[in-house]
């Protein structure tokens, strides 16, 4: 049996699943304690159940995002080694900052040394202003991690309890500025983190739990609970991600399909493309800092179903802010929720308050209270049309850089748009209406993202470049480099090399995985000509263990 | 990254490495071109930046096309899909411009097109179609642009956009390179200055080998930015070629990438769209850099190659061009007062034969061009063309028939008769009229009997 706990902001989540059924399900307001809204969460759907049958607890949490937008951590400064490029003026990362000397190209070639007379003074005044936690993180450390390297080595020698975090580690993905900003939120709340780690362990423990732990990441897949603190800000933004693989479990597969998470203030959209959750092209965005995090495709609009309603001028808007429940179910001002009550949409609160609302809203436009209502769920179902709009033409509009990738866009429609959540379903149909598509509550709406964790599946990838000009060839989430050789090095040896490395660090997470599983997921293999000869070639590759689901519920499990 | 001024609109970026295309796979116009550029600007967060704004290309449709080139015998016959990407990105940057939505654009894309002129029979200078030129011909068809100025800053000659331009009073073309008697495709020379009607609306400033950003910087201050203050052009292009750098395996010049940065800020082009340079490591990832910066009005002052060094410059050389630079300037003072040569009239039209030779393709061809000197417009264009192929391979002859976009009616009349003449008289394999007054275009194969058309939509 497979738990899925999902702790959101307002409430926290979780389903016991047998096999292919929903077995138990538990919904109870977040504490502020996480840890004890997990175990309540935990204890009520495990109330009948021996705890050797579980298997595997998948949780995702907001402890990421509640210690970011808290700034509950120590303070962290930045080496940045940039060499030549952009202005330096540019980076602001919000902390500390000092620039070092040294340069490695787009090859991983050292064009400029480092200085370490340069560093030690940068250390020391670092020292000075207290700091104990520090990144490195250096333009193209990918392809070459040796500045970022040599720079913590002497971290290690002269300051032995200071906390280094490594850009080639925490940002491995070509983009220096969101490397660096990955590497300071690592560095800031790997502690934390683990603090919350070894809470979670020693509670599990307490109940005599030893089912297998593992955390869901924002881009859906999940991480043994152990190795999680390696990449403590890929946790962050697992909400939606929940919510989205319980929709892929929860409905047909192979499906196009509009997630639609309405929730008190805020709606949460995401797509599900031929049934397969649509990523992000570049990392999340964290407290205004752009990051190299995986993340699910997510946009959020700022209305829900207890938002405020008022007038400016004669038409009715929205605004972001809550004053309260919804009027119907005794709160200060009309919301969407009372134009739900008014049409028939919900069952939520008292209908004579819900009129009172609408009347009261729509008197001034000389409106009736049903009129009004049809003008409010109008508004809102088309602000929540247009952001799936824009969604779809982002996708369509992502940069190609192949012929063949270019020619085989083509227009992907949507023909399901599925609520979760619970808060507003209602205007799902209205929402599904506008955009052509069937509407769906999928079974278990409600504790749909605590479903999409409980199915979620590990996911490890392994990168690796060789460049057999240089000779080399390099695992790119380890810094690792190796030596091959130039003249029988070829495609086939660089494939089963990656997936040489993947199945090790398979075994590494305690992941079991064959190799016929493994996916490559990029690909690009270039031949380097130097005055019409071919004088060497590049080859990357990524190769991951599947994503996607452990399995789809059927429907009446419970 | 944080920054700056929230009102100003971004520039807009289109890269398109066409990873997937090559010439043939060891040629310098090769898969890996834009490789290392690609890292560079990735690895820097230029796509981030709220200064840029990055576009995916949509295909130029064939009709664009045939509105600038006369394709033997048919537009698909002489272009791949990378060849329409890059010509589509520059017209979609172009539109983006025109219509307010970004301050300015670089198409970053191959395949490159300077070398290719309004006939086309193959590949010449790893050149198929023009992509300045088919997107400078959409905006003035379909935007409402009149007067346009490319500058040309590839090390060779521009010498495809100054052969489409060169009757076109209405566009000013520039191309400074390295000069034509030590590198392809040997033209462009002082005394190349335009047709009867345009005169001293082509300008070329063939630059000894070994010049520095100092004359680069030269030219522009003292020529090119007073000669375009006189011109007023509504849209500036800048055909930004980049195998000037000093590191460039085909040229002999001594360009930095802080000399093209500079170049960019001064010029300020609406639209920047890449020509060659094949220094591929050494040169186009910081070259393209600080065009990039350059056009976003950012910083690029920490651009600098590996290797980077401020080359001086003989006092020889820069005598050298200070002279050429005066020379140009009296023929553009005295641009309005040109007599033609009567050697060259025949009735009502100046001819002229020009030999054009496809270096990559091996192609010679051979044309008669005649313009209709016409009072009331720039005159219709008609060019018959032959082409050896090579290995005895002989092409029949074609008629293009151009007529300009202010085409008055006696030269539109004129030009469709002779087309229909054409058509029933045999003599030529194919007959094209490309009327760029009615945005309209009509081929002809004798062979079959059968024509085509295409408008503009």
């Amino acid at each position: 049996m497979f738990v899925g706990v999902d702790v959101g902001g307002t409430y926290t989540d979780a389903v016991l699943l047998d096999h292919e059924a929903v077995r138990a399900t538990a919904k109870i307001p977040t504490r502020a304690d996480l840890l004890e809204s997990v175990l309540e969460a935990l204890d009520i759907v495990l109330k009948d159940v021996d705890n050797k049958d579980l298997k595997r607890i998948v949780i995702s949490t907001t402890v990421i995002t509640n210690l970011i937008a808290g700034r509950k951590y120590d303070k962290v400064a930045l080496l940045l080694i940039p060499g030549p490029g952009l202005s330096h003026r540019y980076y602001d990362f919000k902390t500390k900052t000092i620039i070092l000397t040294g340069a490695i190209d787009y090859r991983g070639r050292e064009i400029v040394p480092l200085n370490e007379k340069e560093i030690v003074a940068a250390l020391s005044e670092l020292a000075a202003e207290g700091y104990k936690k520090v990144g490195v993180a250096g333009k193209f450390s990918p392809r070459n991690s040796a500045h970022e390297k040599q720079v913590a080595a002497i971290i290690q020698e002269k300051y032995p309890d200071w906390q280094v975090e490594l850009g080639f580690r925490a940002g491995p993905q070509l983009n220096f500025p969101r490397r660096a900003a990955t590497t300071y939120l690592t560095c800031a709340t790997r502690e934390p983190y683990r603090n919350f780690v070894n809470s979670v362990r020693q509670a599990l423990e307490k109940r005599k739990i030893s089912a297998e732990v593992f955390i869901l990441k924002a881009d859906g897949g999940t991480m043994p609970l152990d190795k999680s603190v390696e990449q403590p800000v890929e946790t962050i933004f697992s909400g939606p991600a929940a919510s989205t693989l319980g929709v892929q479990a929860l409905t047909p597969p192979d499906e196009t399909e509009v997630v639609v998470d309405i929730g008190g203030t805020t709606t949460d959209i995401a797509l599900i493309l031929n049934g397969q959750p649509l990523l992000s092209a570049k990392g999340a965005r964290v407290n205004e800092q752009l990051t190299q995090v995986h993340t699910l495709a997510v946009r959020s609009v700022p209305v829900g179903g207890d938002s405020l309603l008022e007038l400016a001028g004669d038409e009715i808007v929205f605004r972001p802010e809550r004053l309260g429940p919804a009027y119907c179910m005794g709160g200060p001002a009309p919301t969407p929720t009372d134009a739900l009550r008014v049409l028939g949409l919900t069952a939520l609160g008292e209908e004579a308050k819900a009129e009172v609302a609408m009347e009261k809203l729509g008197a001034p436009l000389g409106l009736s209270a049903a009129e009004t209502a049809g003008r409010v769920i109008d508004l809102i179902a088309d602000s929540i049309t247009a952001e799936v709009e824009k969604m779809f033409l982002e996708w369509e509009q992502e940069p190609a850089y192949r012929i063949w990738e270019l020619l085989q866009k083509r227009k992907v429609r949507p023909s399901i748009v599925a609520g979760v959540g619970g808060g507003a379903d209602g205007l799902i149909p209205q929402i599904a209406a506008k955009l052509g598509c069937d509407p769906v509550i999928p079974p278990y709406a409600p504790v749909a993202n605590a479903v999409g964790a409980a199915v979620a599946r590990p996911t490890l990838q392994v990168s690796l470049r060789a460049d057999t000009e240089q000779g080399y060839y390099q695992i790119r989430e380890e810094g690792f480099q190796g030596k091959i050789d130039k003249r029988s090095f070829n495609e086939q040896k660089a494939l089963a090399l990656a997936r040489e490395k993947l199945l090790e660090r398979a075994a590494d997470y305690g992941l079991a995985v064959t190799p016929d599983e493994i996916e490559v997921t990029y690909r690009e293999v270039f031949n380097m000509i130097r005055g019409w000869d071919t004088s060497g070639r590049l080859y990357d590759f990524t190769v991951q263990t599947p994503r996607g689901i452990t399995c789809r519920i059927e429907k009446g499990g419970k | 990254m944080s920054m700056s001024n929230a009102s100003e609109k971004p520039t807009g970026l289109i890269f398109f490495p066409a990873f997937d295309w090559a010439i043939s796979p060891t040629h310098p116009e090769r898969e890996e071109r834009l490789l290392y550029t690609r890292d560079q600007i990735f690895e820097e967060g230029i796509m981030d930046l709220p200064q840029v704004s990055e576009y995916t290309p949509v295909l130029a449709t064939t009709h664009d096309i045939a509105m600038t080139h006369f394709c033997v015998p048919r537009v698909e016959d002489q272009v791949t899909e990378a060849h329409l990407i890059a010509a589509g990105a520059a017209i979609l940057l172009a539109d983006e411009i025109v219509s307010g939505q970004i301050k300015n654009g670089f198409a970053l894309v191959r395949p490159p097109g300077h070398h290719s002129m309004r006939v086309v029979h193959g590949n010449r200078g790893f050149c198929n179609i023009n992509n300045e030129a088919i997107m400078v011909n959409y905006l003035r068809r379909r935007k409402g642009i009149k007067r346009v100025a490319i500058i040309d800053s590839d090390v060779h000659h521009g010498d495809g956009t100054q052969d489409i331009f060169w009757h076109d009073p209405d566009v000013l073309f520039i191309s400074f390179h390295q000069d034509g008697r030590t590198i392809f495709p040997g033209t462009g020379f002082t005394n190349e200055l335009g047709g009867p009607g345009a005169y001293a609306r082509t300008i070329n400033i063939p630059l000894p080998p070994g010049a520095t950003d100092e004359s680069l910087l030269y030219i522009v201050d003292n020529l090119i930015l007073p000669v375009l203050s006189d011109f007023k052009p509504d849209f500036i292009v800048n055909s930004a070629g980049q195998d000037n750098h000093f590191t460039d395996p085909l040229g002999s010049m001594r360009f930095t990438a802080q000399g093209y940065a500079r170049l960019t800020e001064k010029l300020r082009p609406d639209l920047a769209v890449l020509e060659g340079g094949y220094a591929i490591e050494t040169a186009l990832p910081y070259v393209n850099m600080g065009i990039i910066l350059a056009l976003a009005g950012l910083d690029y002052s920490a651009v600098l190659e590996p290797d980077y060094q401020k080359f001086r410059e003989s006092a020889d050389l820069a005598g050298q061009v200070r002279r050429m630079v005066d020379q140009l300037l009296q023929r553009w003072a005295k641009r309005d007062q040109v007599s033609i040569s009567q050697s060259d009239m025949t009735g009502n039209y100046f001819q002229h034969t020009k030999r054009i030779y496809y270096d990559t393709d091996n192609i010679q061809e051979n044309q008669l061009e005649k313009l209709r000197l016409c009072d009331n417009c720039p005159g219709y264009l008609s060019i018959e063309t032959k082409a050896n192929h090579g290995y005895g391979q002989t092409g029949g002859k074609a008629l293009c028939l151009s007529i300009p976009i202010d085409a008055c009616a006696s030269c539109r009349t004129e030009a469709a008769d002779l087309y229909e003449k054409a058509k029933k008289a045999r003599t030529y394999s194919y007959v094209y009229l490309q009327d760029k007054s009615a945005d309209l275009f009509l081929g002809y194969d004798t062979a079959n009997g059968k024509e085509w058309r295409s408008e503009g939509s």
